[in-house]
């Protein structure tokens, strides 16, 4: 009968001992895993959980293709799949056998494993186990041979030189396994093939390989007692090892045999390009510690196999960033083997065991996970931790600003959000405004393309385009704000949402449009994958498919084939991300480009850099950006026109890197939008767009003229009726509406109104009248009633009881002004569109000062107080947001001019009420910098006072030690009696940052409105007169390269100093 | 009566710069606005310093002897309340300075007057006109005082002509009980910047970095070039406040003024008010920075948007 004996010439002990062994690894090995699940039901759930059927659906075809091993490395994904599918051959048919030896047969005296299913079962075996060592010996050959970087555990990118303790037992774990399993196998082999020597069965041609050896071993002189004999001890050996290999399993990286299972299975099936929510009912955002994450993430840690790819592709490690996503999941990974998914007291996950400079190099370019042969989503366990950091405050301060800007201003670059379209100023017609027309196409621009002036061209180009091809489409204006896409990356997970729901009223009140269109992929993929989470949005479209249907429609004809040769750089958003490939290569083809490929293309391109909110943080000199690597690769393809991008970020990114790297003069860098209308030829003026340009051009040589005239006639007039506002019947030279600075139709550009903080008073503008020609003494004095201020009474306020420290800081909501400005009908202010309000920032570093000398103090309470109109809650949302117990708003519509000496009543009157301890304001506003209110307040208030103060030290009881800031860098110490007034300096202390989830959660904090009318009281310190924009004199610029740029200057130092 | 009344600033027993220059703006309004020129001394040694102010157009001197020179902005409120009621001036003038602005509107409060602080333009039209900056100094604004009969106003340093010297006004001490005063501090000390070894007001050349050097480590590299093209190496607010640099190379109100220094390279520098005013008098002005609004640009003699690492790069090969 075709079988085999299984436990030859054993005695019935050496079974039961077998048996023994046999139940111990099995224990070990269940111990283990149970082990494991604990450790995961210890995580959090993962929140959305795919269902059953696409879970395995992907687990197969993954385990089945072997797509993720073989791709960019088929040796090592061919090797693995013959120790994959030798490995499953093998479990499945010891799993056989131990089916009909001790369950089927004890039970129900059934044999099955005889006969001609022997003879197969023993084919198939032979040819799995064939494949497995085949597999294991190409591995090991790798190991050994290859001196691949990437499985190297040396970190030199943190200036590691040795190995260390840990990393050396990561090399003795990988090569064990391999020499364990290789061991395992070739006893197999053996032990086949000296049974067939002592049994020779017929059917020994169904154990191909065992035959031929024990050919060879018979040919070689092996006898017959030999064979038997080693048939006797390498049973043991090879049961023994097999049995001790089960047993290790979910000990070692062994265990990735099962994580892959559920680390395979749970994969997002749109993983970075749709971040997870922030999981409900939490309190801290993120991941702070070990059992923040999910066991989702945990199963990620333990299916790692430090394979490097991701070490490999990662543009951070490629830098020389301290990231290297490898390394960051085996460190999470080494740290949850010891807590096993808690939290430990006193170690800090961020901080302790990984650094936030880790976390914050990521550029959340997907490259990792796109690459991870295990479904581990490196960029998601990032952001989840992030989001902890961006809640401590913990980040750049350049990050800092940018997400300040965000929050306040709509857009990164902290420009008015009126400013968004001004772009489309040069265009030589008007673009259609969705919030008032219908369009065929919503064209959501995004920050860079709408505020940088080199990618201001590209939109006027993209939008010439369409305009040329008869596209009927329309902007969002000044509705549209960041699309939030980087905002959610850098982990300020309730920023994201407030932009999103910004966005998606502005669309839902927009006039009917049919889709939404986007020159921003990072727009893009946050609309195209986040949006519909969180409400109805329309369809968008990547410009480059738009660009592709144009063409391909003929409503774009190419009439200046370019044949150039040309690079093309996939962006991260709408290739990995998105898929987006095609679109962008046939437009290239479609004008006569011939497009070749840089090594890295598709789903393997190399992130600019700039992802994930890197753009918003500086970069550490002396290191190769990833893109100067990038550029390089682009160099090294040798005679490229153009490289070329499809993406603001790419295009602000390689401009800048093909300059620094040393690639300015081998080829350029251009947007797809600039090609195509070269192509095209729009360069030229078609005669369509003729006549609205002449119009223009005529309209701004008109408006110049009269500009001149008019400030000529004004200063000639002015000379012969010298202004006196008091007469109303004289002519006033205030502003009018002759006046090119106060023409409402005169929107003053950036370049003819730069900021200046101090004109001298030589440069005033002709409105300004000579000397008068008769000297009369203006004013005989009236002191005889000198009014001292009282503090306003407002009746209705009362104030909590006192229980300890009170500190009151004074918070301003002031305004910015963005680089074009009108002003109103009398010239006596702005228009208030174009302002916007954000926080003071000497207020919120007198907040600072108050919090942290509050905690100094073990406590007590800091109460803001803002005089205000409803939209100053904002400031004090987020000052609230930042640690402040209360707040109170006093607003009366009078107040809207107030003076600091009004500002100074109203808050007086409330300090009348609070009876704080000490009282701390701003050393001025950032507007209009009286720096004189906290003055005002003091003396209303008969309190001492110091201004310009830098820190502060109190014990809450006796005298303050005060520490000055006086002109000339010199430093003035005192101490001084409270309660007290006072101003406090920024730059001591960094203010903390309120997340937008934190300033949200504020609005549980009290805030008392309070009736300003009885601040009110006559005039307060002054009257505008008039405003106006200084004239300025401005630099010679000096044009040409840095090199050419350098000579003029070189020659300019050596003329000034010989 | 009417007139003006100046309050001059003395830092220590030294008389500031700002004080002839409050003087000088004075003398330029005083025969539109009438009656005398007066300049209040408040110090311990008054003496010396009455002598300082006898400067051109001033009518008369008048002392306030205190304890200490150290400056309290209670004792100087009092003072200033106690000469003006004494002579009623219609304008007052202090300093925009971290003193002035510790009294000045405190004594408007008190009397109810004027006020108008940083101010850069003064000028009479029939009435008393001031200008100032609003809105991050993108407009002026022009202010005047109806109905008020006292005006007090601050000056911002380093913008005023001097007084010319020359004057020869006498002297009259007011007395004044100020130990009644409740709540006023104790000087301990004054801390020196710590001067490492560089002294901007005596550089005749110097090259500033600021905030658009990105990072500290950027900082070297321009100490390297500042050695090369034989500049001392200066900076804004922002590098210091960061700690990439000592207080002593700073440039700007809260640090150096560059008084010898005949030509400035600044490196990514935007310029705010408490900068420029440092370095705004400099015959050559040569500013680097990639945003072409940048306020340097409206004080400097020639600019350039090119990137200031490149260019650096570049000048340093030049002076090889």
């Amino acid at each position: 009968m075709e079988t085999r004996e299984l436990f030859w010439s054993l005695t019935p002990n050496a079974i039961v001992l077998f048996y023994v062994i046999g139940y111990g690894a099995i224990a070990v090995f269940l111990y283990g895993i149970v082990r494991h699940l604990v450790k995961y039901y210890r995580g959090r759930s993962p929140g959305k959980i795919p269902s059953l059927g696409s879970c395995i659906q992907r687990l197969l075809t993954d385990l089945l293709t072997h797509r993720t091993l073989k791709k960019r490395d088929r040796y090592a994904g061919y090797a693995h799949m013959g120790i994959f599918f030798g490995f499953l051959i093998a479990a499945a048919g010891t799993a056989t056998i131990t089916l009909e030896y001790d369950i089927i047969y004890p039970l129900f005296r059934i044999r099955f494993w005889k006969g001609d299913f022997y003879l197969l079962f023993s084919l198939i075996l032979d040819l799995g186990h064939l494949a497995l060592t085949a597999g294991i010996v190409m591995m090991i050959w790798r190991r050994a041979a290859f001196k691949l970087p990437r499985l190297s555990y040396l970190r030199s990118y943190k200036g590691e030189t040795e190995l260390r303790p840990v990393a050396k037992l990561w090399k003795l774990e990988d090569w064990s396994f391999l020499v364990v399993l290789l061991l395992i196998e070739l006893s197999g082999f053996l032990q086949e093939a000296v049974g067939l020597m002592v049994d020779k069965p017929e059917w020994a041609i169904w154990s191909p390989v065992g035959l031929v050896l024990a050919k060879a071993f018979s040919g070689l002189g092996m006898s017959e007692g030999t064979a038997a004999s080693i048939r006797g001890a390498n049973w043991w050996m090879h049961g023994v090892l097999a049995l001790a290999f089960t047993a290790a399993i979910p000990w070692y990286k062994a265990k990735h045999i099962i994580a892959v299972i559920g680390s395979l299975a749970m994969r997002d099936d749109r993983p970075l390009s749709r971040l997870p929510r922030e999981p409900e009912g939490k309190d801290e955002s993120g991941v702070g510690c070990m059992s923040d994450f999910s066991w989702k993430d945990m199963l990620n840690f333990d299916a790692c196999t430090k394979c490097g790819r991701c070490h490999e592709v990662c543009p951070a490690t490629n830098a020389g960033y301290p990231l290297s996503p490898r390394d960051l999941i085996l460190d999470l990974r080494t740290y949850n083997d010891k807590v096993r998914g808690r939290s430990e007291e006193g170690v800090d996950l961020i901080g302790d065991i990984i650094a936030p400079e880790t976390l914050w190099s990521c550029r959340t370019c997907g490259a990792c996970q796109e690459v991870c042969p295990v479904g581990i989503e490196h960029p998601t366990i990032i952001v989840q931790m992030r989001r902890h950091l961006v809640e401590q405050g913990e980040m750049e301060p350049m990050l800092q600003t940018a997400l300040d800007a965000i929050a306040n201003t709509g857009n990164s670059f902290g420009e008015n959000a009126r400013n968004r379209a001004a772009w489309t100023r040069e265009l030589g017609f008007a673009v259609k405004d969705i919030r008032k027309e219908r369009a065929d196409l919503l064209w959501f621009v995004g920050d860079y393309a709408s505020f940088d002036p080199r990618n201001q061209r590209v939109s006027r180009a993209f939008a010439t385009l369409l305009k040329a091809a008869g596209k009927d489409f329309a902007l969002l204006h000044e509705g549209e704000r960041n699309a939030g896409n980087d905002v959610r990356r850098v982990g300020e997970e309730g920023l994201f949402e407030t932009l999103v729901d910004g966005n998606l009223a502005a669309i839902a009140c927009a006039q009917p449009f049919e889709r939404i269109i986007t020159t921003d992929p990072h727009s893009y993929n946050t609309i195209r994958n986040e949006y519909p989470e969180f409400g109805e949005t329309p369809l968008i479209e990547h410009y480059t498919s738009v660009l592709a249907d144009m063409l391909s429609s003929g409503q774009l004809k190419v009439s200046n084939p370019l044949n150039k040769r040309v690079t093309f750089h996939d962006p991260c958003h709408l290739g990995r991300l998105n898929g987006g490939y095609d679109a962008p290569r046939e437009v290239l083809r479609a004008i006569g480009c011939e497009v070749v490929e840089m090594p890295r293309n598709r789903e393997n391109s190399f992130c600019c850099g700039a992802g994930g909110g890197r753009i918003w943080m500086p970069d550490p000199p002396g290191k190769e950006k990833p893109s100067e690597n990038r550029i390089h690769e682009a160099a090294a393809l040798g005679d490229i026109d153009v490289f070329v991008t499809c993406c603001p970020k790419d295009l602000t990114m390689f401009e800048d890197a093909r300059k620094t790297s040393g690639h300015e003069r081998d080829f350029v860098v251009m947007d797809i939008a600039e090609l195509v209308a070269e192509a095209v030829k729009l360069g030229t003026l078609t005669p369509e767009n003729l006549p609205p340009i002449v119009e223009r051009l005529t309209d701004a040589i008109a408006s110049r003229i009269a500009d001149v005239v008019s400030a000529r006639l004004e200063e000639m007039l002015g000379r012969f009726a010298p202004p006196a506002l008091t007469d109303a019947s004289a002519v006033i030279p205030l502003p009018d509406r002759t006046h090119p600075q106060f023409d409402e139709d005169t929107v003053l550009q950036k370049q003819q109104m730069p900021a200046h903080p101090a004109p001298e008073p030589a440069t005033l503008p002709p409105t300004k009248a000579s000397t008068p020609s008769i000297e009369v003494p203006i004013a005989s004095t009236n002191w005889d009633n000198p009014s001292p201020l009282q503090p306003a009474v407002f009746e209705a306020y009362a104030a909590p009881e006192k229980t300890g420290i009170r500190i009151l800081v004074t918070v301003k909501n002031v305004a910015k002004l963005g680089d074009e400005i009108r002003f109103t009908a009398d010239g006596r202010d702005v228009v208030s569109d174009y302002i916007q309000y954000e926080l003071n920032e000497w207020d919120d570093s007198a907040l600072e000062q108050a919090l942290l000398l509050t905690e100094a103090n073990g406590g007590g309470e800091v109460v803001a107080v803002c005089v205000g109109p409803e939209e100053a809650e904002q400031s004090l949302r987020k000052v609230l947001a930042k640690g402040a117990d209360r707040a109170v708003r006093i607003w009366s519509d009078g107040l809207s001019n107030a003076d600091p000496l009004v500002i100074a009543r109203a808050i007086a009157g409330i300090a009348k009420a609070e009876d704080p301890d000490l009282i701390f304001c701003g050393t001025q506003s950032a507007d209009n910098a009286h720096g004189s209110t906290s003055t005002a307040l003091a003396a209303i208030l008969g309190l001492p006072r110091a201004v310009v103060v830098e820190s502060v030290r109190w014990d809450g009881r006796g005298a303050l030690t005060v520490t000055r800031e006086l002109e000339g860098g010199i430093k003035e110490i005192l101490t001084m009696p409270t309660p007290a007034v006072l101003a406090i300096q920024t730059g001591t202390d960094l203010p903390r940052y309120a997340t937008m989830k934190m300033i949200k959660q504020a609005r549980n904090k009290p805030l008392e409105v309070v009736d300003g009318s009885s601040a009110i009281d006559g005039v307060g310190g002054y009257r505008v007169r008039r405003m106006y924009v200084p004239v300025r004199q401005r630099a010679a610029m000096l044009e040409g390269t840095a090199e050419q740029v350098a000579e003029k200057i070189a020659a300019i130092i050596h003329e000034r100093r010989g | 009566m009417p007139g003006i009344l100046v309050v001059a600033e003395q830092h220590n027993g030294q008389l500031c710069d700002v004080t002839a220059e409050l003087i000088g703006a004075a003398v330029t309004v005083k025969s539109r606005i009438g009656g005398p020129l007066r300049v209040l001394v408040i110090g311990a040694s008054v003496n010396p310093l009455s002598k300082g102010v006898a400067l051109a157009g001033v009518d008369e001197i008048q002392t306030v002897q205190t304890a200490s020179d150290h400056f309290d902005p209670l004792v100087y409120e009092q003072a200033v309340m106690a000469a003006a009621s004494q002579d009623k001036p219609f304008l007052i003038l202090i300093a925009h300075t971290a003193n002035g602005t510790a009294f000045a509107a405190g004594v408007a409060a008190r009397l109810g007057a004027g006020l108008a602080s940083d101010v850069f333009g003064l000028d009479v039209e029939g009435e008393l006109i001031a200008t100032r900056s609003a809105y991050r100094n993108k407009v002026a604004m022009e202010l005047d005082f109806p109905g008020k009969d006292i005006v007090v106003l601050t000056l911002r340093g380093a913008t005023f002509a001097p007084a010319e010297q020359g004057g020869s006004a006498p002297v009259s001490p007011i007395s004044l009980h100020l130990g009644a005063i409740k709540g006023a501090s104790s000087h301990i000390e004054y801390q020196e910047p710590t001067s490492s070894g560089i002294d901007i007001t005596k550089a005749e050349f110097i090259l500033s970095v600021g905030r658009g050097i990105q990072n500290k480590d950027n900082v070297q590299r321009f100490e390297a070039l500042a050695e090369r093209i034989g500049a001392v190496l200066g900076c804004s607010r922002p590098i210091v406040d960061s700690g990439w640099l000592p207080k002593a190379h700073q440039v700007g109100q809260s640090g150096k003024l560059a008084s010898n220094c005949q030509l400035y390279l600044a490196v990514g520098i935007s310029g705010a008010t408490q900068h420029l005013f440092g370095m705004k008098h400099v015959p050559v002005i040569i500013a680097v920075n990639t945003d072409l609004g940048a306020p340097i640009f409206d004080v400097a003699t020639f600019g350039t948007t090119v990137d200031m690492f490149e260019l650096a790069d570049a000048l340093q090969r030049h002076f090889n």
